[in-house]
């Protein structure tokens, strides 16, 4: 039988469906007379011979079931079927399917909004061509190395001149920051044949050319991304032809890329610049070697068609040595040049592994509502063992049955994914605004968070989720539902009690412990943020701003116009600016006379103004700070922290002693020996933990305001943000490409904020299991004393208490909560002990994850969810009545 | 005592059907009663089967179904083979008689 007549007959099946019904019933009705007719001949009674006839065919209405059940298009019409009949049954029950529907939603509702993320970072490509094709060149510092020698900017035009391997090289200086009318753009240098070498094409105007990039200065034109179009000229096309003024300084918008262009980067910067304008744009903040060249952090290649990268990268290696040979690529401690090639298009294996704990924590949502879901269906087999022990009788087959469950729970999930987009676009959007409401407000105008857009792999993730849920939380209610001893069934005796088994009561104490670890990670993440905002850093944080001055020839009216402005209460000049220090070696001391060599010299030091101390409220513990007039190296006289004097002087005093200090010379490379007294000891600075570190200086030399190169602090009055605000805008009218100015605040806000974001991630997911724990918990035990209330009835009539009831009933669900609990403490502290041995420096100022209070409190909070929800069932139960369920059996 | 019948082996079902409605069209009752009557008793065919192996047979353009009056004056559908339907025949045949044997002829050498 061919393709086309299987085809074919599937169509006449559905054309002529009616008619083969009709014919179907009037032929086996033939057939009954007929075989009856006969037996009738062979002497028996009439009724006997239908009877008889009836039995040799094997029933009519179970023969009709097996010719359509036979038929090549029968699925077609089982799924028609079957939809008909899910929704009567849902009809009948809405309650259930809504609880269902809404359960399953909020499940993969969850999940999807993280995979919307996962997928708009890491799954959706560049529109570069051929991407396959590109790879980042890299140099090992040493064998195995994972650290690598960055890139000057003559050593990467010496690669792309020689390079036999590539068809083209390109470079590129990612999180170039400015500022556009006080809005903060960030962008990347690229090398003029950045575009070329992709292959992209410009969606207006055209993208950077080898001509825009020569050095020593390109000129000045940029290329927009579509994130930067929209952002600064709503998508206005007449932005191409016209100029942005960044940082003060003007650039023609040659072109705007595509909105699928992204230039290599995870999220697109807003514009693209050549790589050499970057003294300009970069507020010559751009890292350079010792030579003063600039570096360049990425170096991409396209291999020639047909090159292996295997091959070009031993190709590059022998190039690197003959250079390396020749003096024209560094090295780094005799370890022989050697270049490593790594596909430059996304490593979505990394990004998984990273991405796998949150698809976890978020999967568990949904694992937890399907595990209620599946404890749901099974009552309800239970309830339905009527209806479906008659359709078996009729001659179903029990794989029809089961598929009819199955296309029930499909459809209610397939809705459910409709919910779930739904939810998942709720969360995403309040997630995201929220984050940035939340967000100290010098960060957020720096970042702009939007939650992504969702594609068709959203769509098929939320189906696949779909189907993989109902297999998930269907299967196994169906398979039971259908393995029924039909005669008792159709008797009405209900066959199967849904009896507390052991797999019940693993899904319970899954179900609480991971609501416990959800709950212990809110609690310590709570904490954590409480403590941040409350921790002594040694200095006032609370109405400091920081000024960094880069350019020499605006410094003294930057310092004019901020010893005159109003908000300014008071000022200190700081060299490097605060929060960084430089480093000095300690080459000897005095302790009471002799001279001696301290055993640890290396100390960050900080030269700074004599107000410097009052202005960040850093406390005098012995002696004095700086007078007014010591104003440079040459008073001789240092402030060293408690921190240094107790290292240096462990049981001694340590003001009026000497000691001997390497510092660098002011605006030489070269540094000298120099002899200081201590005059003062002062309060340690401790950095904030967090994102933001804030290094407090160990050794205070004295300098004074018009040394070149100081940065300013600044104590100010009112609102530290409003002050910042007003101060930004007045000094970058005198100097446009002033450096970031900051609020000591915002470096411990920031640490705060991040604790509660993650604290509110948690504790919603803590919450969200939690609830569904305790609701599945009072519907399966409600359900179970409902069952079982004939068992409870003859207890009760026995002797048994009420007490005794409810203690039974209470038992059944509260041995699995307590050992859910134990379990979801011992996997916080797990996971504890995991996160101090990998990331456990990082993270042991921010968190205590040993923090018993977090345990306490997540541990009881959960028990007594769960007591509550098992107490009503408990107390219906003791409330039975022995006489009037025994009357019922 | 009542002696067991033998079941119809897997697959000639079809081709038992097919040849006796070679021969002339008949209804389902009178397939059944051939099939019984040819095998002298010896297969008795599940009804079950029957109805849904004609109803494919049909769908698939082998059979042909059509309502006639029979001798007794009650309506019944005939089936008879098509065109196609006497080809598949043939095809059945010569695979079942290579079938049959090489089955005698290995049961004969175990002899």
């Amino acid at each position: 039988v061919t393709l086309l007549h299987r085809l074919l007959s599937v169509v006449r099946w559905i054309a002529r469906r009616d008619r083969v019904e009709r014919d179907l019933d009037e032929e086996l009705r033939t057939f009954i007379e007929m075989a009856a007719s006969d037996e009738i001949r062979d002497g028996r009674t009439p009724a006997d011979a239908r009877r008889r006839a009836a039995l040799q065919l094997g029933g009519v209405e179970q023969a009709k079931e097996r010719v359509r059940n036979d038929s090549r298009a029968a699925w077609i019409d089982h799924i028609v079927q079957d939809v008909r009949y899910a929704s009567r049954t849902f009809r009948g029950a809405p309650l259930a399917a809504l609880t269902i529907v809404s359960t399953v939603a909020l499940g993969l509702g969850l999940i999807t909004a993280v995979f919307t993320i996962f997928s708009a970072l890491y799954l959706r490509l560049d529109a570069v061509e051929r991407p396959e094709e590109l790879f980042a060149v890299t140099r090992p510092t040493g064998p195995g190395a994972t650290t690598t020698l960055v890139w000057t900017r003559t050593e990467y035009e010496t690669l792309r001149r020689d390079s036999t391997a590539f068809s083209g090289v390109l470079a590129m200086v990612r999180g170039v920051e400015g500022r556009v009318d006080g809005r903060h753009v960030s962008g990347s240098l690229v090398s003029g044949n950045f575009f070329d070498v992709l292959g992209s094409r410009a969606r207006l105007g055209r993208t950077l050319r080898l001509t825009d990039d020569e050095p020593p200065a390109g000129q000045p034109v940029i290329v927009l991304s579509d994130r930067g179009w929209q952002k600064l000229f709503a998508r206005d096309p007449t932005a191409v032809g016209g100029s942005l003024r960044i940082n003060g300084r003007p650039y023609a918008i040659v072109g705007i890329m595509p909105e699928d262009f992204r230039g290599l980067s995870r999220v697109a910067p807003d514009f693209w610049a050549p790589l050499s304008l970057s003294d300009d744009v970069h507020q010559g903040a751009t890292a350079k070697s010792r030579s003063g060249e600039m570096f360049v952090d990425n170096v991409v290649g396209r291999l020639k068609p047909g090159l292996s990268a295997e091959a070009a990268a031993s190709a590059l290696t022998a190039w690197a040595s003959a250079n390396a040979a020749s003096g024209m690529l560094r090295t780094i401690g005799g370890y022989p040049a050697s270049v490593r090639l790594r596909p430059s298009q996304g490593d979505v294996g990394g990004a998984l592994t990273l991405f796998t704990p949150i698809f976890v924590a978020f999967g568990l949502i949904l694992v937890i509502g399907c595990v209620n879901v599946a404890n749901l269906l099974l009552a309800r087999g239970v309830s339905r063992q009527r209806e479906i022990g008659v359709r078996l009788a009729m001659g179903a087959p029990r794989s029809r049955i089961v598929r009819q469950l199955l296309t029930e729970s499909l459809l209610l999930s397939l809705v459910a994914a409709a919910g779930g987009f739904v939810v998942s676009r709720l969360i995403l959007e309040s997630a995201f605004y929220f984050a940035m409401a939340e967000m100290p407000p010098q960060v957020s105008e720096g970042v702009n968070l939007v939650p992504p857009l969702a594609d068709w792999r959203v769509a098929v993730f939320l189906v696949t989720g779909a189907v993989v849920s109902t297999v998930f939380f269907a299967l196994v209610p169906a398979l039971r539902a259908t393995s029924l001893q039909l005669i008792q069934t159709i008797r009405g005796e209900v066959t199967q009690y849904a009896r507390p088994s052991r797999v019940r009561h693993a899904l319970i104490a899954a179900q609480v412990s991971a609501s416990v670890l959800f709950l212990i990670c809110a609690a310590v993440f709570l904490r954590g943020a409480f403590a941040a905002t409350r921790t002594d850093l040694g200095l006032r944080t609370s109405d400091t701003v920081t000024i960094p001055i880069i350019s020499e020839s605006t410094r003294a009216a930057v310092i004019s116009e901020v010893s005159t402005h109003p908000s300014v209460a008071s000022f200190a000049a700081t060299s490097p600016s605060a929060g960084q220090v430089a480093l000095a070696a300690v080459e000897s001391i005095t302790d009471g006379g002799a001279w001696q060599t301290p055993s640890r010299p290396g100390v960050g030091y900080q030269s700074v103004s004599s107000e410097f101390f009052r202005v960040l409220g850093i406390d005098a513990l012995k002696g004095r700070t700086f007078a007014p007039a010591e104003r440079s190296v040459d008073a001789g006289v240092a402030v060293v922290s408690f921190r240094l004097a107790r290292r240096l002087w462990p049981e001694g005093e340590a003001v009026g002693q000497a000691m001997r200090v390497r510092v660098d010379v002011p605006g030489t490379t070269r540094s000298a020996a120099r002899t200081f007294s201590v005059i003062g000891v002062v309060e340690t600075v401790e950095s904030p933990a967090g994102p933001f570190v804030f290094n407090g200086a160990d050794l205070y030399l004295p300098i004074g305001l018009e040394n070149a190169g100081v940065s300013l602090v600044l104590q100010v009055h009112g609102d530290p943000e409003v002050a910042r605000r007003a101060l930004l805008r007045r000094l970058t009218e005198i100097d446009p490409a002033l450096g970031p100015i900051s609020t000591l605040q915002t470096a411990t806000r920031m640490t705060a904020y991040l604790l509660r974001m993650a604290f509110w991630v948690t504790v919603v997911l803590g919450g969200l299991a939690l609830a569904l724990t305790a609701s599945g918990l009072f519907s399966v035990l409600s359900y179970l004393v409902a069952q079982r209330a004939k068992e409870i009835g003859v207890r009760l009539a026995l002797g048994a208490t009420p007490r005794n009831v409810v203690t039974f009933v209470l038992w059944q669900s509260l041995a699995p909560v307590g050992f859910g609990v134990v379990l979801g403490g011992a996997l916080a502290g797990t996971l504890a002990i995991y996160l101090l041995l990998t990331v456990g420096a990082r993270i042991k100022n921010m968190i205590h994850v040993y923090d018993p209070v977090a345990y306490g409190v997540s541990g009881l909070v959960t028990v007594t969810a769960c007591v509550i929800a098992t107490a009503i069932p408990a107390w219906r139960a003791a409330r039975i009545d022995p006489i009037e369920t025994l009357r019922q059996a | 005592v009542p002696v067991a019948k033998l079941d119809i082996p897997q697959g000639t079902l079809d081709l038992m059907i097919l040849t006796i409605l070679d021969r002339e069209p008949l209804h389902g009752y009178g397939v059944s009663q051939r099939l019984t009557i040819n095998s002298r008793g010896e297969f008795v065919i599940n009804q079950g089967s029957l109805f849904p192996a004609l109803y494919r047979l049909e769908a698939d353009g082998t059979l042909k179904g059509e309502w006639r009056p029979t001798e007794n004056n009650r309506r019944a559908k005939y089936y008879r083979l098509t065109a196609a339907g006497r080809r598949q025949l043939e095809q059945h045949r010569q695979r079942w008689s290579r079938v049959s044997l090489a089955v005698n002829g290995v049961l004969d050498g175990a002899s």
